[in-house]
């Protein structure tokens, strides 16, 4: 095993960030990589915060309250700027927070999160709650978890709270937070009932996502209970725990809920991936097998068969002109860096730059594996490493979140958006064609001639 | 179904607001050579990167400190040290604005003191400025925190220096386009102007072959200290400030402070043209007459439409006095003027323009509010009957959910690209702002007059029907064409037994649970509903239509039957006819569905071109329906009992009222079930009657092994046809029912469908073959879609079965973890039997990768190991073959 140096390009590298980028050498580099750690102060990391964590796997869960515990910056800039999709209510796209002030911050702010639970109980009586605990409430000695017991005591209703102070770790200790809120709320439901149906995991329906996948297991005859948390509901959550088994899309949100949910209600989980032709079509067929459905398995081959088919056809021509271009990949999750890896192999791209803000070591294991010899793999990269790959492996296209976006065009690179705004689906077979139209459309646009001088 | 949130007391709802930091880090954006660093979590400086980052379109680079757990108990020196440290290597700047957060306020930073310390520690950075601003998120809004940031700029950096001839010049945050503007004028009349702060350049960068990660525009260093020398100080905040920069100036430099409203609109475009001569000594310019001139017409050419508007203004203080001023120069009525922000002087500033035109059209109706949330400023633009809204992109909800129309300026503006060269400045900017609301009226009103005058208007009484008679001409050809149809359709007209049809099964799914129907595929040799032997494509039905239409000449019907319901596979449903339609314009069409989704298809159909549509209705009273159907999903909802009964009978009855009134044959199908409905068919054959239907078709239930009806008997043919002759009292009955099945072909009395389906039938029985090769794999995943896991880390193995080239998961096992690290290592030889023995069923083990210990054990145990790094079902096909 080679140990991980950044070999050339060292101008915007910080010494403490060298160990979080690497170049793949040799077949494998082994654990090179240093991942899953805190940001280093001043580097201008990309990642957000565990609030942020924690408000995007539960923030989809439409009929619930969602009251920021906090000033108002936490509330303000996160919403209703994500593409999660409702097919009920859409009271998660309103925003709800106890806009702390200067005195609330001197005097505490129990009374106001009280207060504004005992209104909104009063006036909606809702189902569920959400209350997150952001920085600042612990430091000034909120006690958010006994207001909620008390309120939840009071009322008889479910009022969660998310344990996000900003701090506290990084974005995926957000999710955790969020995986513990949706156990305390499902927990109460756990039944010896079981039917033949199952949860999906890790979809937030982003573009209508999980309605495309439910689609599928309507066709192939799978019946699908509960979703987490794309377009769920209090009613659709608490049957979760009837399912025989569960799903999971986006690992590394959601695999601690999926390892819970199995040990507390006996419910198996399977991991599978909706991204890309392949992984979509075994991803079905092998949910059939794991429930033992053989019907449903013979439809699912014959359905995947043939979409599969039409995506081809349509990848196929798009991939005479994307061939030999370099991609930069830059993203959140191991997992999603992982199948855009493979979706640019299939359509004949080279990945050069890859990184994730949250991959785990094993993420980066695979990483390395799938990727091409001497692509530059980073850990919680910042804009001026992007800058500095980008340009040293001649990257064609970045794909990122909204804030990589203009640093990609000043440099004069095309842009794909994989992030939780976007506003066209990514999942499934329409999610690849939609995958490669939108490569297509930025990498082949005319713009980029007129660039040079 | 949705909740609807009315404003809340002890909440904020939706916020029209941002926090401090945002404000201190955009004041720093204008100084040249600057970074920020925001001294908190990471959430802080990402959250407003992205904030900014959508609004302007260009990379905004904000370092923060990075706070953690530790940080927050014992302090965050260490990380600001080091932060500082870092962003300096990374960026070079020249000034470092080091703004606090909710946080470190809270936990009691002090940044001053840090700073002092950076600098001793490293004294190789003294010409770096640092400057600290203190601007916690939960002490005002992103305004408060722009004017303390440029506070805290000038009071850092300003100078006891030599009086120079230079004019000071601050604003609001303004869009880097009307920065732009102002220092043009400024230039325009010789003067020499320092702005505070200048983020023209470094927010609306131009692109260039060579991108500079720090940007290079901005108020200088060595120009802000000279700021307190300036001949003057023009400050465009048309109102006090808590921390004005101006203010500064003149008591510790004794520099003249003008206060000067930003040069939006008539009045306040003319004062800065004055205040520039003044300051000058120039005359105005012949050009500026013209442009005002310009601006003039506009104004009188707009202002009847612009006198429509109702406009509800937000934003920051400074932006809404502006634009008021200019709405109520035009007429335009405001009927909300509000501020996220805390700021009572607002009011009377406000109430002074709006009154006065309000009371000239007689409007007392409207609102000036401060700290505002969005759920309240939409319940006062309802109550206050806006008709237009001008802030930024926030108020999108309300656009969308209350329709009025939404003119953006302000920041942050992210659903539409141009935020940062957006206009409101001085003539040119006003016309353009002017223009932007005057046409968010007209549109309105263009989009909508014609639809508002007709429901007000348009009575619809017999005075109006007079010109309808060619509308009915037109609908008596159509009428013809299809008595024509119908007499070559077998099913409607016995005399056309001649003539055959074809039941494309395109349509696999039901939407209705009958308790006497069972939906199955696979049995070419029964005949009845539901039945078919394959379910199709559109394009497979239409090949089938082309093969069977030169086969069977009298081909005159295509219908569709099923096997579930026609249109609860519309888009399947829609494309055959669609692709048939095309190919052959003549054919009828039929359709037969349980009418459940009737209502919402029926004009669709009717476009398509179905001229025969055949509806099960079996009851018409709910408490009927309740015994014979077990369940509906309507909208997305399972439906059971009367409830089921009652949904599904008011939408039979519309669609077919909805078809029958557009000249679609309509049959109804009644399936006789003794003891249910039976007694009950005449009321629904006079219903049906009364509705406009053609024909009815009563016929005996068919009973069907392992349906909720299978032991209930059958009516006979007789029982059947006592029914029909007294129906047949009432309306034309049907005596010829085949009960077909869902791809019947060809006459009523021969179906031919076994004959042509076996030619597309070859596959053989599956079972037979079934013992031949069978192999069990473990595999080690991480993903769960590839082998992409260490033998020794893995806590679960996935099984795999391979059997005659097939690859089929069996289930996930949980598996004691062999390598848990060295401490451990005494231990693994029990562990590796251990875990052999949970997979022992299994022929081989594919991982990524397997360390030589337990890879003998395995190879011992006759368990074949093959490492990889490939797809589960590939990978466990090699290994299949290998072995």
């Amino acid at each position: 095993m080679k140990p991980a140096v950044v070999k050339r390009s060292d101008s915007g590298i910080l010494e403490d960030r060298k160990k979080s980028i690497v170049y793949k050498v040799d077949g494998c580099s082994g654990n090179g990589i240093k991942c899953d750690s805190d940001s280093v102060s001043g580097a201008v990391s990309q990642r957000a915060c565990v609030y942020c964590g924690a408000r995007v796997v539960l923030n989809p869960i439409t009929d619930a309250f969602h009251i920021v515990h906090g000033p108002i910056g936490c509330a303000s800039y996160t919403w209703d700027i994500r593409g999660s999709l409702t097919s009920g209510d859409d009271l998660f796209r309103t925003s709800f927070s106890t806009d702390l002030r200067e005195t609330d911050v001197i005097f505490g702010g129990e009374k106001k999160l009280t207060a504004a639970i005992e209104e909104v109980m009063e006036k909606y009586s809702p189902k569920i709650v959400f209350v997150y605990a952001t920085c600042i409430v612990g430091v000034i000695g909120d006690d958010v978890e006994a207001v909620c017991r008390t309120m939840s005591e009071k009322y008889n209703a479910h009022i969660i709270p998310v344990k996000s102070p900003g701090f506290s770790g990084n974005k995926s200790t957000g999710y955790k937070m969020a995986c513990n809120a949706i156990m305390s709320l499902i927990r109460n439901y756990k039944t010896d009932k079981k039917i033949k149906a199952i949860n999906i995991l890790g979809d937030f329906n982003l573009a209508g996502e999980i309605w495309i996948i439910k689609n599928y297991f309507n066709k192939i005859g799978i019946k699908v209970l509960s979703t987490f948390t794309g377009d769920s509901s209090y009613e659709s959550l608490i049957r979760a725990p009837e399912a025989c088994l569960n799903v999971v899309q986006c690992a590394g949100s959601s695999t601690y809920l999926a390892k819970q949910m199995e040990e507390e209600f006996g419910i198996p989980y399977l991991k599978v991936s909706f991204f890309g032709t392949e992984d979509t079509t075994s991803s079905l067929i092998r949910i059939a097998e794991a429930l033992g459905d053989m019907e449903a398995r013979a439809k699912a081959i014959e359905f995947t068969t043939r979409m599969e088919r039409e995506a081809e056809e349509v990848i196929k021509a798009y991939r005479s002109k994307l061939q030999g271009k370099k991609a930069a990949i830059y993203v959140g999750g191991g997992f999603k860096a992982i199948s855009l890896i493979r979706q640019f192999n299939l359509l004949g791209m080279k990945t050069v730059v890859v990184g994730t803000q949250t991959g785990s070591k094993d993420d980066y294991e695979i990483i390395e594996n799938l990727a091409d010899e001497d692509t530059v793999i980073l850990d919680d990269a910042n804009p001026a490493e992007l800058e500095t790959f980008m340009k040293e492996k001649g990257a064609d296209i970045l794909v990122g979140g909204v804030k990589e976006r203009p640093l990609a065009y000043k440099l004069g690179i095309a842009f794909c958006d994989h992030n939780h705004e976007r506003k066209h689906p990514l999942s499934g077979y329409e999610g690849v064609v939609n995958f490669v139209h939108e490569i297509n459309k930025s990498i082949n646009n005319p713009v980029w001639k007129y660039l040079g001088k | 179904m949705k909740t609807k949130v009315k404003p809340l007391v002890s909440l904020n709802v939706n916020p029209c607001k941002m926090c401090m930091p945002m404000g201190a880090v955009t004041a720093m954006y204008g100084i040249k050579k600057s970074m920020s660093i925001l001294h908190g979590s990471q959430g802080c400086s990402t959250y407003i990167r992205r904030h900014m980052a959508t609004h302007y379109n260009e990379p905004v680079d904000i370092a923060s400190t990075s706070l953690t757990e530790h940080g927050t108990v014992y302090g965050g020196e260490e990380n600001l040290l080091k932060g500082l440290k870092n962003l300096i290597e990374l960026y070079n700047p020249e000034v470092i604005g080091v703004s606090t957060t909710c946080l470190s306020e809270t936990i009691g930073e002090d940044i001053a003191r840090m700073i002092e310390k950076f600098y001793e520690l490293n004294p190789e950075y003294a010409y770096i400025r640092i400057i600290p601003i203190h601007s916690p998120g939960y002490g005002g809004t992103q305004f408060d925190g722009y004017f303390r940031g440029l506070y805290q700029i000038v009071s850092h950096l300003a100078r006891e220096c030599e009086k120079n001839n230079k004019i000071n010049v601050v604003t609001g945050m303004q869009s880097p386009s009307d920065i732009r503007f102002l220092k043009k004028e400024f230039a325009r009349f010789g003067l020499e102007a320092i702005f505070l702060s200048d983020l023209s350049d470094n927010l609306d960068g131009g692109y260039s072959e060579k991108y500079s990660r720090l940007p290079s525009g901005g108020t200088s260093v060595s120009e802000i200290e000279q700021m307190g020398g300036a001949a003057c100080t023009v400050e465009f905040v048309g109102m006090d400030l808590e921390y004005s920069p101006g203010q500064y100036l003149a008591d510790r430099f004794g520099v003249p402070l003008k206060k000067l409203m930003l040069p939006v609109g008539l009045r306040d475009t003319d004062e800065f043209y004055r205040g520039l001569s003044e300051l000058s000594g120039m005359k105005i310019p012949e050009e500026v007459e013209l442009e005002r001139g310009r601006y003039l017409d506009a104004m009188i050419d707009s202002h009847k439409y612009s006198g429509d508007g109702r406009a509800v203004i937000y934003g920051d203080p400074d932006f809404v006095l502006s634009t008021v001023r200019l709405c109520v120069e035009n007429g335009v009525m405001p009927v909300v003027a509000a501020t996220g922000s805390t700021c009572k002087m607002l009011k009377p500033l406000l109430e002074k323009e709006i009154k006065p035109l309000g009371d000239m059209i007689f409007e007392e109706n409207y609102c000036i509010v401060d700290d505002i949330d969005f759920k309240t400023m939409e319940e006062l633009a309802v109550s206050g009957n806006a008709n237009l809204m001008i802030g930024n992109s926030d108020g999108r909800r309300i656009e969308e959910n209350m329709s009025i129309p939404l003119v953006r300026r302000g920041f942050p503006i992210h659903d539409r690209v141009g935020g940062q060269r957006l206009r409101m400045l001085g003539f040119a900017g006003s016309l353009m702002y002017l223009d932007e609301i005057t046409n968010a009226v007209l549109a309105c009103k263009e989009r909508g007059f014609r639809k508002e005058l007709y429901n007000e208007y348009y009575k619809d009484t017999p005075i109006d029907q007079g010109i309808r008679e060619e509308v009915l001409d037109t609908a008596a050809i159509k009428k013809r064409e299809i008595e024509e149809k119908t007499k070559t359709h077998p099913c409607y007209n016995c005399g056309a037994h001649e003539y055959a049809r074809i039941h494309l099964p395109v349509a696999p799914h039901c939407n209705v649970q009958c308790n006497y129907c069972v939906r199955k595929f696979d049995c070419p040799n029964e005949s009845r509903p539901g039945v078919t032997t394959k379910v199709m494509t559109p394009e497979e039905a239409f090949d089938r239509y082309i093969s069977v239409k030169e086969k069977v000449p009298n081909l005159s019907v295509v219908g569709i039957a099923g096997p579930g319901d026609a249109l609860a596979n519309f888009g399947d449903t829609k494309r055959t006819l669609e692709l048939i339609r095309e190919y052959d314009p003549k054919v009828t069409f039929c359709l037969s569905t349980n009418g459940l989704m009737l209502p919402k298809y029926a004009d669709e159909l009717i476009k398509l071109g179905v001229s025969h549509v055949t509806v099960t209705i079996n009851a018409v009273d709910p408490r009927i329906s309740a015994k014979i159907y077990k369940f509906i999903d309507y909208m997305g909802i399972r439906f059971t009992g009367e409830n089921a009964g009652a949904i599904l009978l008011s939408n039979q009855l519309n669609g077919i009222r909805l078809l029958a009134s557009q000249g679609i044959i309509c049959k109804v199908n009644i399936v006789t079930l003794k003891g249910i409905n039976d007694t009950h068919i005449p009321e629904v054959v006079s219903k049906m009657k009364s509705l406009g239907c053609y024909v009815t078709n009563i016929m005996p239930m068919i009973p069907v092994k392992g349906s909720a009806f299978e032991n209930l008997v059958p009516a006979s043919n007789k029982e059947v046809n006592a029914i029909r002759d007294i129906c047949g009292e009432t309306m034309l009955q049907m005596y010829h029912c085949r009960q077909c099945r869902a791809d019947a072909v060809g006459r009523l009395d021969n179906d031919i469908s076994l004959e042509v389906n076996e030619k597309q039938q070859g596959e053989p029985a599956e079972q037979s073959r079934d013992q031949e090769q069978s192999a069990r794999f473990a595999v080690a995943s991480k993903s769960g879609t590839l082998v992409d896991q260490h033998f020794g880390q893995i806590q679960e193995v996935y099984i795999y079965e391979s059997k005659n080239d097939e690859v089929r998961f069996v289930e996930r096992r949980k598996i004691d973890q062999y390598c848990t690290g060295a401490e451990n290592c005494d231990h693994k030889e029990g562990k590796i039997d251990s875990i052999i023995s949970m997979i022992e069923d299994c022929k081989g083990v594919i991982a990524m990768r397997i360390g030589e210990e337990p890879r003998n054990k395995l190879t011992e145990k006759g368990i074949f190991v093959y490492p990889t790094y490939d797809r589960i079902e590939d990978a466990v096909k090699k290994a299949t073959s290998m072995i």
